[in-house]
């Protein structure tokens, strides 16, 4: 369980930034003719031009690896949502028949230690971890851009001072109050959101903080000042613009890590309570039958297998998204 | 006498995603012991690619996959890497372009030394230390036994280069490559450095590649040249024959580019069309046809091939021009003439006004922080008291060296830093003083041009967009005026009405040079700071933009501040030069006075540091330039803030700080208490004599 | 740079005061103060008062945090009733167990990590590296404690390698006299460390690999080894010692789940058992220690990067 955003992926297919970098002299070669020269001269019609968002999108969607990944989240969302409508399983009453029932034809994936339904317990509980990953992600890139913004444009001793409560903030590990604060208040679906936002932002000010300081020293923001605009123009038309990419990659990161986050606290019993479940909360079933002599694998495998792969799916997307930002930018 | 070194018909290509760079495309050169030989070569040219095959060092994706290359006789193309190793550093030493990022930043100087010796000798730890120590003294450091374990940062750029040099030349290889050596340095390191590698080429008895984009830097140093274009060479001659009588239509578009040769007469640069060939799908035919002047239908469908009259001058033209051995001038020769003068001849603007901008005592001082509450505990003195008058209609070039204070200078024009102390006094108004809306009401009347463009250009905008923002931010005209003036002021830069769909990275150097430069027009100011705006350009481009700058402050009666460490560009443009150093103003006087008779030491050693694309007038100046490092700018020296490398230093020079003082009744005026001419109306022998 | 270390000691003391002051206000979120959950549902309210006035809850807040600093500085964490320990003794008898854990899991996940991120960037875009990146992004997708629980079923309940349970010592030398026990817990908690450290250090290499002076030690003429390793790796390794710094938190969370799992009788179980329990003295305590530790975690990041980096040392 990490909150450390992985380092920048050479994703497959787009590895020419690497080479762009060594070679500087024929960075010229690549734009010697651009679509405006070629024009002037006569020669090839112009290319149509394209904004940032459709050229990110076309290198996304070369990268093959992402568009299956963009597949199996949406694969994933569809099954917890819609799956319920398919497959009816009653996830609200117990049934003490049922307990620990080995897959069948009537129960696919078996039952839990109160009888639920294995597989029907899988959607609502993907539910709740969705939902809370996507929300609690949601309000930490939020409210920690909005802060990160605001200290890295004013600069100055309000920015330290902003930088060290993150510090602060940061320096506290963070498991441990987010299992005193799940002690204190009786978890349910909101407050959970709102306790791993309330950690998670830290991480985003930080960076986003950076990113406004290195975007404030860039001269085309300054350009503005010459221009006479206010600080105000330049902080809205031209650093949060170009500090979307950013945004939206964190974002990303975000939702597999809250997700990851949830279902820690659920292992432990400290997560959302029955009959609200996560996928979490339903392992935590398996560690209590894990010792018996026979194997309950259907305790462990399936929730297990649906946390990993909707992160793996998110990171891929994330890193993706950060490629078709990045690489773009750089290209002159 | 064989040559040390024979690269025959070299091919040398980079497999990149969309398709394969034939960067280097049928190359052949020799160097014979003992000499230099220059590459020299425009952005995308081959040259150094060609420097790098030498000895195997290319990029991921580049391999050589025709030609042969000799050393000594014996093939060194086609060897084994672990053979190759033998030769790097060893028989061939090689010197790259930054030297602070070409130098391993956790490693000690002495250490990195050291281990070249290591590589290719038997010898034990000390022993290399030693001689790491002998080839420090040997490229001009001084001290070298202390300064062995200090770090690459700890050095300053020129320093770092001979660090560089003594790296490559610890073994004392036979050969030695240097791709842009200076081109990262100030002009008057520079030409220390240049000095020091001629010198010990001498002494080792060694042969030196030298490949750089730079004329003048050929022309004083190279025995020989080969000018490159687009992956083959296009004229080859000893320096003298190549500067005397260019064959070649590149070469001699080149020089007709350059701004020393036309600052003289003020005529109009000559400015090559278009752009170098993709090299990708290299075009049949001659490479250089699209964009050259005399090409005839048959220079499009067959490549030509390098060939002379004499041995010794060959180039690839099937029409070239300048003189033949037998003495006539082929037809071409005379078009050529003809296209230069047909620009109109008047082309700057005519004797300046009145003066619209004046600093008088201008500081900028940075404050330096160190310690926990970050304390300040000095301050570096930028900008240290400095006046000079800008006329209406007139360029004013204000020249130095890095850390002279004159990017500062012009960032305090545009409020982009508060001034510490002094006035700005634009009319009737303080701009040192102005904030809020005033500053944004003046914003009409003074613009800046960025150095890099596309820094400056916002890359998530389209062009039209960043056109119209000015006018958008100070509420001027409706959208569609806005438009209307977009369009006209792409017209007037040279660029097509299509640009405003694009994105700054769909264009290149030169056009983006120019939409900068239409952006600090579209609120039609009176006065335009450049900084550096044509630095980073190549010099057939930097034609284009500098011919764009004149013609447009003659038609919409423009001022000038150009800020620029190139002498040769500001005084092509400049009716008035300002010299800094170290955040004095030391001289300032009207161009040609300034240029020709200049009466401050430093000036004097800055025109001479500057290489001239004139291979005669090169060799003259072997004794002049700039000895010494730059000080800190955090503690200046006392008194006159050269006098830690001028020649002509005595006490009074540390005591007493050189007021301005006048030398013609022009407004030719320097700072030095031994100057170079007579001063107006002193009449003692203080004067030292004019050199 | 001692000017440089002194101002970072400045910055850590202030956030130290942040972060203790935050935490003792959280005992103050408990519903009613910590006393009633101590006592249980059934306390009066003179008793609650009366242990109110004992514990010193009814005085103003900063009072209460100075005694408490005070107290802490004496190494008095207080007392837990539902144990009936000082949590300082508990400190002592479980934390040096949780280290064992943690730094053996650490340490191996270095030194898996390290080696085979260079290996990726060295052997970029094969099949290798395609494989190991597969595996790495395996690790930020799965939580430590499914490791955990993967292992055990793999190694313990279907084949009996390993005992599915953590050595039950009373002391650190007990735990690692029994290295069976020790390896599924500390491969569990070096997975996902691993996959971390993999990959900064593969793209912290492949960032050096086009830095300039790889270029100039190739034409001095060295060989890809000496390149490598003479140079690159201290370069790359300053991205690792930052990460290493900022790790704890990490280290942990890691810890927590995987002696939950394995039952390892540690510093994080016991913080588990306190959390169900309430007893809140255990918590506090532990909270702050791990906070400390992680604050001086990133201060000897920063001195391991000055001491790597240079430029930071002499500027």
């Amino acid at each position: 369980m990490t909150m450390m955003i992985p380092p920048s992926e050479e994703t497959p297919g787009a590895g020419l930034a690497e080479q762009e970098l060594i070679v500087p002299e024929l960075a010229e070669q690549d734009s010697a003719l651009t679509a405006a020269e070629a024009q002037e001269r006569g020669l090839a019609p112009s290319v149509k031009s394209r904004s940032m968002l459709r050229r990110g999108w076309e290198v996304f969607r070369e990268n093959k690896l992402a568009l299956a990944s963009l597949g199996l989240a949406l694969f994933m969302i569809g099954f917890c949502f819609l799956g319920p409508l398919f497959y009816h399983t009653d996830q609200v009453h117990t049934n003490l028949e049922n307990v620990l029932c080995p897959p069948s034809a009537s129960h696919p994936l078996g039952c839990d230690n109160v009888g639920y339904d294995v597989l029907g317990r899988l959607m609502i509980a993907g539910q709740t971890s969705i939902e809370v990953g996507v929300a609690a992600a949601v309000v930490a890139v939020l409210f920690g851009t909005l802060y990160g913004a605001l200290a890295g444009f004013v600069g100055g001793p309000l920015d330290s001072l902003m930088m060290r409560l993150v510090d602060a903030g940061l320096s506290i590990p963070y498991i441990t109050v987010l299992i005193i604060l799940s002690v204190i208040f009786h978890p349910n679906k909101i407050t959970m959101i709102f306790v791993i936002a309330a950690f998670y932002w830290l991480a985003v000010a930080r960076l986003i903080r950076g990113e406004t300081l290195t975007l404030r020293t860039r001269e085309y923001v300054q350009a503005v000042k010459v221009i006479g605009g206010r600080k105000s123009r330049a902080i809205t038309r031209h650093i949060v613009p170009n500090a979307i990419g950013t945004i939206i990659v964190q974002g990303t990161f975000a939702v597999a890590d809250a997700i990851i986050i949830l279902a820690g606290l659920g292992f432990l019993g400290l997560g959302v309570q029955p009959p609200d479940t996560d996928w979490g909360t339903m392992l935590s079933g398996g560690l209590t039958y894990l010792q018996s002599s026979q194997s309950y694998w259907w305790l462990i495998y399936p929730a297990g297998i649906c946390i990993i792969l909707i992160c793996i799916a998110f990171n891929f997307i994330g890193d993706a998204l950060r490629d078709a930002f990045e690489t773009r930018l750089q290209r002159r | 006498m064989a040559p040390l070194l024979e690269i025959e018909d070299l091919h040398t290509h980079i497999v990149l995603r969309e398709g394969t760079v034939r960067a280097v495309d049928g190359v052949s050169l020799y160097v014979d012991p003992g000499e230099t030989l220059g590459i020299v070569g425009e952005s995308g040219s081959g040259k150094t690619m060609t420097a790098l095959s030498i000895m195997d060092l290319l990029p991921v994706g580049g391999h050589i996959a025709d030609g042969s290359i000799h050393l000594d006789g014996r093939q060194i193309s086609g060897l084994s890497d672990e053979q190759m190793r033998n030769i790097r550093g060893n028989e061939i030493g090689m010197i790259f372009q930054d030297p602070l990022t070409s130098l391993n930043p956790t490693m000690t100087v002495g250490r990195q030394i050291a281990e070249a010796v290591q590589l290719h000798r038997e010898v034990s730890r000390e022993q290399a230390m030693d001689r790491a120590a002998e080839v420090l003294g040997l490229v001009g450091l001084p001290r070298p036994k202390e300064r062995l374990d200090e770090y690459p940062h700890q050095f300053s750029g020129g320093m770092r280069q001979r660090v560089m040099i003594a790296m490559a030349l610890a073994c004392e290889p036979k050969l030695l490559i240097a791709d842009e050596p200076t081109t990262a340095l100030d002009v008057t390191i520079q030409k220390q450095i240049l000095e020091l590698i001629d010198g010990l080429r001498q002494r080792l008895g060694m042969s030196v590649i030298l490949v750089t984009h730079d004329l003048g830097v050929i022309a004083g140093r190279a025995d020989r040249v080969a000018v490159m274009y687009a992956g083959r060479i296009a004229e080859t001659t000893s320096t003298t024959t190549l500067f005397a009588n260019p064959r070649h239509p590149y070469t001699e578009a080149l020089f007709h580019a350059l701004p020393d040769k036309a600052a003289e007469t003020r005529e109009r640069l000559y400015s090559i069309p278009g752009a170098p060939p993709d090299l990708i799908h290299p075009p049949q035919g001659c490479r250089f046809a699209p964009r050259c002047r005399y090409a005839q239908a048959h220079c499009r469908e067959e490549e030509p091939q390098l060939r002379g009259e004499t041995v010794g001058h060959t180039f690839a033209c099937f029409y070239p021009v300048g003189e033949t051995e037998r003495g006539g001038q082929r037809a071409p020769a005379a078009a050529a003439a003809a296209a230069r003068t047909e620009a109109p001849a008047e082309h700057f603007a005519k004797v300046p006004g009145e003066v619209v901008l004046a600093t008088k005592d201008l500081v900028k001082d940075f404050p330096v922080t160190s310690g926990i509450l970050q304390r300040r505990v000095g301050s570096v003195s930028a900008v240290a008291g400095v006046s000079f008058d800008i006329r209406h209609g007139e360029t004013f070039g204000l020249v130095g060296e890095s850390g002279c204070g004159k990017t500062t200078i012009g960032r305090l024009m545009v409020g982009l830093e508060k001034a510490t102390a002094g006035t700005i006094s634009f009319g009737t108004v303080d701009l040192a003083g102005v904030s809020g809306r005033e500053y944004r009401r003046l914003r009409r009347k003074i613009q800046y041009m960025f150095q890099d463009s596309y820094a400056s250009l916002d890359p998530r905008m389209r062009a039209g967009s960043i056109l119209r923002e000015p006018m958008v931010v100070q509420g001027i005209g409706s959208r569609r005026e806005q438009e209307r003036s977009v369009t006209e002021m792409l017209e007037n830069v040279g660029l097509p009405g299509s640009s405003v769909e694009r994105y700054p990275h769909e264009f290149s150097g030169g056009q983006r040079q120019r939409l900068g430069f239409a952006r600090a027009l579209m609120l039609r100011p009176e006065l335009i700071v450049a900084d550096e705006p044509v630095s980073a350009l190549d010099v057939s481009i930097q034609a284009q933009v500098l011919n764009m700058m004149s013609a447009l402050q003659r038609d919409l009666g423009l001022t000038y501040l150009f800020i620029s460490h190139d002498l040769a560009v500001v005084r092509y443009l400049s009716n008035h030069i300002g010299v800094m150093y170290l955040g004095k103003l030391v001289e300032v006087g009207p161009a040609e006075e300034v240029y020709l008779t200049p009466a401050h030491p430093y000036t004097r050693g800055l025109i001479d540091s500057a290489p001239v694309a004139d291979p005669v007038a090169e060799k003259a100046k072997v004794k002049a330039g700039v000895t010494g490092e730059l000080p800190s700018a955090i503690n200046p020296p006392s008194g006159c803030r050269f006098r830690t490398r001028c020649p002509f230093a005595q006490e009074v020079c540390a005591e007493v700080e050189p007021p301005l003082r006048p030398f013609s009744e022009q407004g030719h005026m320097a700072a030095c208490h031994f100057p170079l001419e007579v001063p107006l109306s002193l009449e003692t022998s203080l004067a030292a004599e004019p050199s | 740079m001692v000017g440089y270390l002194i101002r970072r000691i400045g910055q850590a003391i202030i956030v130290l005061f942040i972060v203790t002051v935050v935490t003792l206000a959280l005992v103050h979120l408990f519903p009613g103060g910590p006393i009633p959950a101590l006592l249980g549902p059934r306390a009066t309210v003179a008793q609650v008062a009366y242990y109110n006035h004992l514990y010193g809850f009814d005085q103003p807040f900063y009072l209460q945090y100075i005694k408490w600093v005070g107290q802490i500085l004496h190494g008095n964490f207080g007392y837990s009733a539902k144990l009936n320990i000082s949590v300082a003794a508990l400190i002592a008898q479980d934390l040096p167990k949780t280290i064992v854990l943690v730094g053996l899991g650490t340490i191996v996940s270095l030194a898996f990590g390290i080696p085979l991120g260079m290996y990726q960037a060295v052997h970029r875009y094969t099949a290798g590296d395609y494989a190991l990146t597969g595996v790495a992004f395996l690790g930020y997708a799965t939580p430590t404690f499914f490791v955990a629980l993967l292992l055990v079923e793999w190694f313990a309940v279907d084949t009996h390698f390993f005992p599915p349970f953590a050595p039950q010592s009373s002391s650190a030398l007990g735990v690692l006299s029994q290295p069976r026990a020790l390896v599924l817990p500390v491969a569990a908690f070096a997975f996902v460390l691993f996959a971390l450290w993999s990959r900064y250090m593969r793209s912290s290499v492949m960032d050096n690999l086009v830095q300039d002076y790889v270029r100039t030690a190739r034409a001095k003429g060295a060989g890809e080894r000496r390149v490598l390793w003479g140079h690159i790796f201290r370069n790359s390794l300053t991205s690792i010692v930052t990460l290493l710094g900022l790790s704890l938190p990490t280290l942990v969370a890691g810890a927590i789940f995987i002696e939950v799992v394995f039952n390892y009788p540690g510093m994080g179980l016991a913080f588990y058992n306190a959390a169900l329990n309430v007893d809140y003295q255990v918590l506090l305590g532990f909270t702050v220690l791990a906070t400390v530790a992680t604050i001086v975690g990133n201060l000897l990041a920063d001195i391991g990067y000055a001491i790597l980096d240079p430029r930071v040392r002499y500027s």
